[in-house]
């Protein structure tokens, strides 16, 4: 099968479960290839998952240990390698990626592209294992490595204090599962769990692969068909959270210098809906840039905080506020966030601030195209949400929101949860 | 390797100001980067006033500071208003030896560049704009405050230095900071805000020609001439370190560990810095890479994570080794490394590949505009040309890194810090 030769944009297909997806472009000089599978994130294979993406970067039938495939992507003009963990709504995505140098500019004019493609095959297919199954002492040592990482949320507070407040509003929903799992889901993995598991993602799980770069679509195409053809599991498109919280807070206190503020807020509205636009001209009038009402009344008119913005989850439906101030600042804060909602509800936004916002918005969505891993992030984001505009569409439909439009979410966005981590001695249960 | 190898054509040009100019086209990206730069950070508190001759010492944190302060205008519209009005993202950050305005921007670029030369140019300090900044900065200060990675750095810098500047938190301290005022700030601007000390540096799908001629003519209307260099004073630092040991305990799940080798070879500048600065680089990659033998021990051990690093940081006036991550056992990884370090074996066959790796990376920088003008900005101000990287690297041998590690890696000269974790407060562990 030939596809259509364009370039500067996505061609390929998803179906039964299989995603091709290649974006052939002269804009870049390395080529990036990105493999995720997908599953659903849920307490009894979180941590299975995660210990699997570290297993990935142990070695392989021809490089063996962590050490040669090193010195394997030394090789390769310093191609950089990584297997992470990501969440999207309530879905665990496994992925790989590989970058490197498009041997065209290179000496000599090595095909890096192919033998890339072939690193992150036998990545995918053929781990390093003992008698067929991950040798145990691998796995014990990255279930170590593991739980020390999922302990390490407490030392980035802003990213903690986050997902306390997505624990707090999904009440135990899938969505606010913590993307690693927890110290005790790790102890529980062998090497022939993690092997299973190994057996049934790679055989059956959702799996979508991507290439950015200055490469042959048709070339990809039948690299791809040789090996990844079968039939998968359908991926399940992500809902939307739908709980009612009437504003609960919860304030809990830890050792640190600056209390972290972050409230939750129902949307109703995921990327799949037409009136997404006006909720994105919403949030960014609100709080999504430095000419945006949270920042210029939290931080430069009041002076209360360093950064104080307002952002999207697409696929749950929700808006999160965050603010990093001084303890005693949490009410006059708070204040200043609600009243700037509030203000939104009633109308209280120019045209300026309407016009500055659309151009922010061209502006970033713009920029993303220069960069391979916004583009492929954001390609991703868009096939899990089941829809939804990327790049000049969404340009054009922002372009078109009125302000009515944004009224009419502004009115129907509410409070959730508040969440505060404060200092020592200040905790409880607010209101 | 040419720029033509490498397929990019650099245009560069010097205004009778002095100011630097550097240009690269990059056709099909969709977004430009520019910056706006100077040769002054957080270690030149301490000069002579140019005329007079005169010391004068200013507070810690004031090149922070400033920089924060150049946003404001005495006359509409505002900087950061303009570039809403144009679309454009905007920002600035400061560091040892420089402080960088940006923008970065999708249309409108030579509107742009008219806004971020009013940004730099326009100083509008007042003794209530000023006193307004101090709770940001505050807050600033306070978020890295709760940063175990920035406390662990900073610890080791007041542990490797007496006396040196380098020692001091870039954003001085919330004491250091509330005794600004604007004479301070007028003072330093016009000492360091000249264009003979600054560069500009433009990349993206944009016409060279058109934009040096567009800044020549913005400049001839301030008709500046060259001034003679700025004289700075620096301590005189004594070889050893100040303290052998700096631990710090705070919420953190694993201790964090990071060892420093001060290098009394200062004093270089140009292609001599480069050479030093690249020998040390490739020294730390053959020793302790994701490649090495070394690293993949500890890794094993479980002494290291994978984001376990070692690198090599120099200016003029400065310069140090820094290795370290998150670890379980800070005392038997400090005493193997300590042990290890002057005597494991360095492999030609290392060096060539890894020299390698180092081409592709270059390579690679000219895709991310953001990494792209940081490093030639680090570059510029330490008297460095970007073009002479390859060649460098080229020529280092392994005569080099062995002379170079038996003059680096001496007891006198070596430090740790160390963050501990606190014991858990409350029930649910950090709550």
């Amino acid at each position: 099968m030939a596809w259509p030769h364009v370039s500067d944009q996505f061609v390929g297909e998803w179906r039964d479960g299989v995603g091709l997806f290649v974006y052939p472009t002269k804009r870049f000089k390395t080529v990036t290839i990105h493999a995720a599978w997908i599953q659903d994130l849920a307490v009894d294979r979180r941590a299975v998952g995660a210990t699997l993406i570290q297993l990935l970067r142990r070695g392989t039938e021809s490089l063996p240990s962590r050490q040669v495939m090193e010195t394997r992507l030394e090789d390769l003009y310093g191609a950089s390698f990584r297997a992470d963990v990501g969440k999207l709504g309530d879905k665990q995505i496994l992925s790989v990626h590989v970058t490197v140098a498009n041997g065209r500019f290179l000496p000599g004019r090595p095909d890096t592209v192919g033998q890339a493609l072939d690193f992150v095959a036998e990545v995918l297919e053929r781990p390093a294992m003992l008698n067929g199954a991950f040798a145990d002492e691998v796995v014990e040592q990255e279930k170590v490595l593991l739980k020390r990482q999922i302990a390490a949320i407490i030392n980035d507070k802003g990213q903690y204090a986050m997902s306390r407040l997505m624990e707090l509003v999904s009440e135990g929903q899938r969505f606010g599962l913590r993307k690693l799992g927890t110290e005790s889901e790790v102890d529980h993995i062998s090497a022939s769990t993690v092997t299973e598991f190994y057996h049934s993602v790679r055989d059956g799980a959702p799996f979508v692969f991507t290439v950015v770069g200055d490469v042959d679509p048709d070339t990809i195409h039948e690299y791809f068909s040789s090996r990844w053809n079968s039939t998968r599991q359908p991926l399940a498109t992500i809902d939307p959270y739908r709980g009612r919280h009437d504003g609960q807070t919860v304030v809990e206190s830890g050792d640190v210098r600056q209390g972290k503020l972050n409230l939750a807020y129902r949307t109703g509205i995921t990327a799949r809906s037409s009136r997404y636009p006006a909720l994105v001209m919403y949030s960014g009038i609100l709080g999504g840039f430095s000419h945006s009402k949270l920042f210029l009344n939290v931080r430069e008119r009041a002076s209360l905080a360093y950064y104080a913005y307002s952002r999207l989850d697409s696929a749950l439906a929700l808006m999160t506020i965050g603010a990093g101030i001084e303890f005693a600042d949490y009410e006059d804060a708070r204040a200043i966030i609600q009243a700037q909602v509030e203000a939104m509800r009633e109308g209280a936004f120019t045209d300026e601030d309407v016009a500055y916002t659309l151009k922010a918005y061209a502006n970033d969505i713009l920029s993303e195209e220069d960069s391979p891993g916004q583009l492929i992030g954001r390609h991703l984001e868009q096939l899990l949400v089941g829809g939804g505009l990327t790049g000049m569409d969404l340009i054009d439909a922002l372009g078109k929101v009125r302000r009515q439009d944004v009224l009419e979410v502004a009115r129907e966005v509410e409070l959730d949860t508040v969440y505060f981590l404060t200092t020592e001695g200040k905790s409880g249960h607010g209101e | 390797m040419s720029w033509q190898a490498i397929g990019e054509e650099p245009v560069r040009e010097t205004l009778d100001s002095g100011l630097e100019i550097f240009v690269l086209p990059k056709p099909g990206l969709k977004k430009t980067y520019a910056t706006y730069a100077t040769h002054y950070g957080s270690i030149d508190s301490h000069f002579r006033r140019p005329g007079s001759g005169e010391r004068v010492d200013v507070p810690d944190g004031i090149a922070h500071f400033l920089e924060h302060k150049m946003f404001e205008k005495e006359t509409d519209p505002q900087v950061f208003e303009r570039f809403a009005q144009l679309g454009a993202y905007s920002n600035a950050y400061t560091e040892y030896i420089t402080t960088t305005f940006l923008f970065s921007a999708t249309s409108d670029i030579q509107d742009c560049l008219e806004t971020l030369l009013r940004v730099v140019e326009e100083p509008y300090f007042t003794e209530e704009n000023v006193e307004k900044e101090k709770g940001i900065i505050e807050q600033e200060i306070r978020m890295y405050l709760d940063m175990p990675g920035e406390r662990l750095r900073s610890n080791l810098m007041r542990a490797l230095y007496h006396k040196n500047p380098v020692r001091l938190d870039i954003a001085g301290s919330v004491e250091s900071i509330r005794t600004i005022t604007t004479e301070d700030l007028y003072l330093c601007y016009h000492t360091f805000y000249h264009p003979s000390n600054m560069a500009i540096f433009v990349a993206g799908d944009v016409d060279p020609g058109r934009i040096i001629d567009h800044l020549s003519t913005l400049e001839k209307r301030r008709a500046l001439k060259p001034l003679p260099s700025i004289e700075r004073i620096f301590p005189e630092e004594p070889a050893g370190v100040a303290e052998k040991r700096v631990e710090q305990s705070m919420p953190v799940s694993t201790p964090l560990w990071l060892m420093g080798y001060k290098d009394g070879e200062t004093g270089l500048s140009g292609r001599e810095l480069l050479r030093h600065d690249m020998t040390m680089s490739l020294m730390w990659n053959l020793l302790l890479g994701s490649s090495s033998s070394l690293f993949n021990e500890l890794y094993q051990d479980g002494l290291i994570n994978e984001r376990f690093y070692a690198h090599y940081s120099s200016a003029s006036n400065y310069a140090f080794s820094a290795l370290g991550g998150e670890t379980p056992d800070p005392e038997r990884l400090e005493s193997t490394l300590t042990a290890r370090l002057p005597n494991q074996a360095l492999r030609q066959a290392d060096l060539d590949r890894l020299k390698r790796k180092e081409m592709g990376e270059f390579l690679t920088l000219f895709e991310n505009l953001e990494e792209l003008a940081f490093a030639f900005n680090a570059l510029h101000f330490r008297g460095i040309d970007l073009a002479e990287v390859p060649t460098i690297i080229e020529g280092i041998t392994m005569g080099d890194l062995e002379e170079a590690r038996g003059r680096h890696l001496t007891e006198s000269a070596r430090a740790s810090s160390l963050v501990i974790p606190t014991p858990m407060t409350g029930a649910g562990g950090f709550r």
